[in-house]
């Protein structure tokens, strides 16, 4: 692809002017708009991270110089990029504008695997323990939500936690009716009468359950693991660059074991996260108490290697599929394979997201 | 040779000038599109015409797996009477408004200020009071297109009536005519072609508050579809719901100069303007 | 007691004089053309006339009475542009005085009413001579019958002063003579009493019964707002031979060229 683009650029010397003016726009259009990052092996690597408590710490890394320190270990550049917008971060990385992104496995599945671009989940942060929930007006039982307008952001993990939440009382989404709302505005969106019951996610989640009447009648601890923070990155650009992998996770598990623990200095990268991402220490403290982070390497390659992940994945997988989110052409929830360790979900032929412990499991070693 | 700007291109060099960018865009868009899809047959970014094709036909012509409805026409239709209902509001609040500030002194002391005050609040943030004052419903959807262009339409029309001759007022007073007389038969009549240019040019900023009403709370809409579906970059959808926005806004402005030509000859032969 | 008078009249804007001091009467009937430099108050005085400005000093009676100071029927107008409703055709435009009158709140009239309106608007217009133009809309008339308009719809109420501002200034010169024959023809059938404003003296010979030339007497270079105009002749019609003609010309040119000079000085 870069080579094609190259000679359009340097070859129409034997062309009339008005074709070389449309060759050189063309190639312009094509750098800029049509290269997805090539998979061939290379020292300069770009990744992409929103706004999140599980994420928090990549900036913290990139700002600290962690990334940098493990980059020049392994003789690369990586460039870390906050964008401010969680599903834009996504649609960049799928698009091609960066080798990874942080992002959980449902929109993992949904968005890049989905679209063809085959992913690796290289790191398993976290998964939610609490952050997200379902909360009603006044009534402090979940069957209270038959036949009311539940507003959330459709299609995202809130969409997904409350097609579980219903599952649990034996409902379906048919007893109640989703309006989709941006989550910029649910927090002042649940401030009018109209609004009686939302699903939303946390730092929303803590600031709606603290308003008077409402209740939290559902969350994300109930299901534990199924929803879970990934660094993901592009498997071809993986495995010919396994370097790339390496500085990741090893900068990944530094800033782990530095934001861990009771000591000054965690505290103080803590506190760094939590006014990185617009709250204080106690906020995002409160934060990660509802999230299971995993500090430990090993604890991450526990989690993924279990038999859970499968069925997880599973899940995740049919309700995409209801929901059309596997693309047309899907026939079914098998459509997309995703391996695991403990197996291949669905479609050997069509594996498109893979958890693969490899490099975590390095750094549990201490091999990195 | 005569200069440039004496220079006219005849019918069909302009109909071909004209559509000479359009043609070019699209090559565009097929070379990137191929080039996208030879490396990853999935991409979603640039998506195949075929992929457009099967786009529409499942939206407009076969029912929603999920609830029987034809998905397209129920959110063009949903779209169109939201922004319907809310330009026509905001037109006849405008008309209103401007009239009255224009004709009257005393009201326009009292009131000009104040809109022009509002009219420099942005929108879009105060959403929350919005959202607390008209709920999250229709209502609330329709109000952010009327305070997103009444204000313009007000302050234009109030203007257009205070561009009214001098001479004209003077004229009708001599004939004998009150002040309501005055605005009923030589003001009101006067501005109401005024009014449809003016709504002409507001409605771009009325189709962009009603794709953000839609992407912030809904159930259906353009804006709705299209930021539902952006989560999934499918711009297989996305694109074709942005075409035919285009194709609407461009139909009901052709609407509009139509029925203003038809209705108000003698302005359109008076101004010039088309 | 006379028709008109004009009783020590005075208009200022701050401390610039526009006129001093007026003083005349008319009668019912006359024809009264007024020329004068730029800027030497006809104008404002017109404007006092048909109640858009107020004196600062002074009145103006009719019949005893002072003038209101806002337009009303009393006073016709017709304005050298504009002075027609663009958005009505030449017979609503002359019918629209009577709606006016017969229908406060709607200001529309229907049925027999409307026919009647109809029957005297079009009567008018056919005084005028716009007869074969009744359902065209002004953007359609040409000027000159754009101002035949003018005048079918300010006459249609018989104001008890018609007041023309200059209202041939845009027209040809052929055209200007059959309004001429038309402003005159009307003024006799109808006993109107008339002031004009017109810059062609010549014009103002033919048609008036009296002319009136307003003009500064006095200029003080130093400070040219002190002074205002005034009328400084008042010739009836008929008693002109050419050299008084040429001396008024010559007067007024001065005055111009005064303040040409002042202006430049400034």
């Amino acid at each position: 692809m870069i080579a094609k683009t190259a000679t359009f650029l340097v070859s129409p010397t034997h062309c009339c002017g008005k074709l070389k003016t449309m060759g050189f726009l063309l190639a312009t259009f094509f750098c800029v708009f049509a290269l997805p990052a090539s998979a061939q092996e290379r020292d300069k690597f770009s990744i992409c991270w929103s706004i999140y408590v599980g994420w928090m710490p990549w900036g913290y890394g990139a700002n600290e110089g962690i990334v940098k320190k493990w980059a020049d270990k392994y003789d690369i550049e990586i460039d870390v990029v906050q964008i401010n917008d969680y599903v834009e971060s996504i649609n960049q990385y799928t698009a091609g504008q960066y080798d990874g992104c942080s992002m959980t496995n449902m929109d993992a599945l949904t968005i890049p695997a989905a679209g063809g671009v085959d992913s690796t989940a290289l790191i398993v942060g976290d998964f939610s323990n609490g952050n997200d929930g379902v909360v009603l007006k006044g009534e402090s039982d979940l069957k209270a939500i038959k036949g009311q307008d539940v507003n959330l952001v459709e299609l995202s993990v809130s969409h997904y936690l409350l097609a579980r939440a219903l599952e649990s009382v034996d409902m379906t989404e048919r007893d109640v009716n989703v309006v989709n709302t941006s989550d910029a505005d649910l927090v002042s969106a649940y401030t009018s009468d109209d609004v009686t019951s939302v699903v939303t996610w946390n730092p929303l989640l803590s600031e709606i359950v603290s308003m008077p009447e409402s209740k939290l009648v559902f969350d994300s601890s109930q299901i534990p693991g199924e929803i879970i923070d990934l660094m993901v990155v592009k498997t071809d650009v993986l495995k010919a660059n396994p370097d790339f992998g390496k500085a990741l996770v090893g900068a990944w598990y530094e800033i782990m074991s530095t934001m861990s623990g009771d000591s000054a200095s965690a505290k103080a990268a803590r506190r760094a996260m939590g006014e990185a991402s617009g709250t204080d220490l106690a906020g995002y403290e409160s934060q990660l108490a509802s999230t299971r982070m995993f500090y430990t390497p090993a604890a991450a390659v526990e989690f993924t290697q279990s038999d859970d992940l499968k069925t997880t994945m599973q899940y995740v997988a049919e309700f995409s599929f209801q929901h059309g989110l596997l693309g047309e052409g899907a026939p079914d929830a098998t459509f997309i394979g995703v391996e695991t360790p403990s197996g291949v979900y669905g479609n050997t032929g069509n594996i498109k997201l893979r958890f693969d412990p490899t490099y975590m499991e390095m750094a549990a070693d201490g091999e990195l | 040779m005569k200069r440039l700007i004496n220079q006219e291109p005849n019918r069909v060099a302009r109909w071909l000038l004209g559509l000479l960018p359009f043609l070019l865009l699209l090559a565009l868009y097929v070379g990137a599109s191929n080039a996208r899809l030879a490396e990853n047959p999935n991409d979603k970014l640039l998506p195949s015409f075929d992929s457009f094709g099967s786009a529409i036909e499942r939206l407009a012509f076969e029912p929603s797996r999920r609830t029987g409805e034809y998905l397209f026409w129920q959110d063009t239709l949903s779209s169109l009477q939201r922004l319907g209902i809310g330009v026509a509001l905001s037109a006849s609040f405008a008309l209103a408004f401007g009239v009255l500030t224009g004709a009257i002194p005393y009201v326009r002391a009292n009131l000009s200020p104040l809109m022009t005050a509002v009219s420099l609040v942005p929108p879009m943030a105060i959403l929350p009071i919005l959202f607390i004052v008209f709920g999250l419903g229709e209502l609330a959807k329709v109000m952010l297109i009327i305070i997103g262009i009444a204000p313009f339409l007000c302050r234009d029309l109030q203007q257009r009536v205070m561009e009214i001759p001098d001479e004209q007022l003077i004229k009708a007073q001599t004939l004998g005519a009150s002040s309501w007389q005055i605005i009923q038969r030589v003001i009101l009549p006067q501005i109401l072609p005024r009014l449809i240019t003016s709504v002409r040019l507001s409605l771009g900023s009325a189709w962009l508050f009603l794709i953000a009403a839609e992407a912030i709370a809904s159930t259906d809409g353009l804006g709705y579809r299209i930021f539902l579906v952006r989560r999934y970059l499918s711009m297989d959808v996305i694109l074709p719901y942005v075409v035919w926005i285009t194709i609407l806004a461009f139909f009901i402005d052709l609407l509009l100069r139509l029925l203003s030509r038809r209705c108000f000859p003698w302005f359109h032969a008076q101004t010039g303007n088309n | 007691m006379s028709y008109i008078k004009i009783d020590k009249l005075w208009k200022r804007y701050g401390d610039t004089v526009v006129l001093e001091d007026l003083n005349k009467t008319v009668e019912r009937g006359e024809f009264i053309t007024i020329v004068g430099a730029s800027g030497c108050g006809k104008t404002t005085f017109l404007k006092m006339l048909l109640g858009t400005e107020s004196p600062t000093g002074g009145a103006i009676l009719l019949d005893g009475i002072p003038l209101v100071a806002e337009p009303s029927e009393e006073r016709g107008i017709v304005f050298q542009r504009y002075s027609v409703f663009p958005h009505m055709t030449a017979l609503e435009n002359v019918m629209l005085s009577l709606e006016f009158e017969q229908s406060p709140l709607l200001a529309r009239l229907f049925g027999g009413a409307r026919k009647k309106a109809r029957q005297t608007a079009k009567d008018m217009l056919e005084a005028v001579g716009l007869e074969q133009a009744l359902h065209k809309y002004p953007h359609e008339l040409s000027g000159g019958m754009q101002q035949r308009l003018a005048i079918a719809q300010s006459l249609i109420k018989q104001p008890r002063i018609l007041l023309l501002d200059e209202p041939f200034g845009a027209l040809d010169p052929g055209i200007r003579k059959d309004m001429h024959e038309l402003v005159l023809k009307l003024w006799r059938e109808l006993n109107l009493t008339v002031f004009m404003i017109t810059h062609d003296i010549q014009e103002g010979f033919y048609l008036g019964t009296r002319l009136w030339v307003f003009d500064k007497e006095r200029i003080d270079p130093h400070a040219p707002e002190a002074y205002g105009a005034k009328i400084t002749y008042d010739l009836p019609v008929g008693q002109t031979d050419d050299a008084l003609l040429q001396r008024i010309d010559q007067s007024l040119n001065q005055t111009e060229q005064k303040k040409e000079t002042l202006h430049h000085g400034q």
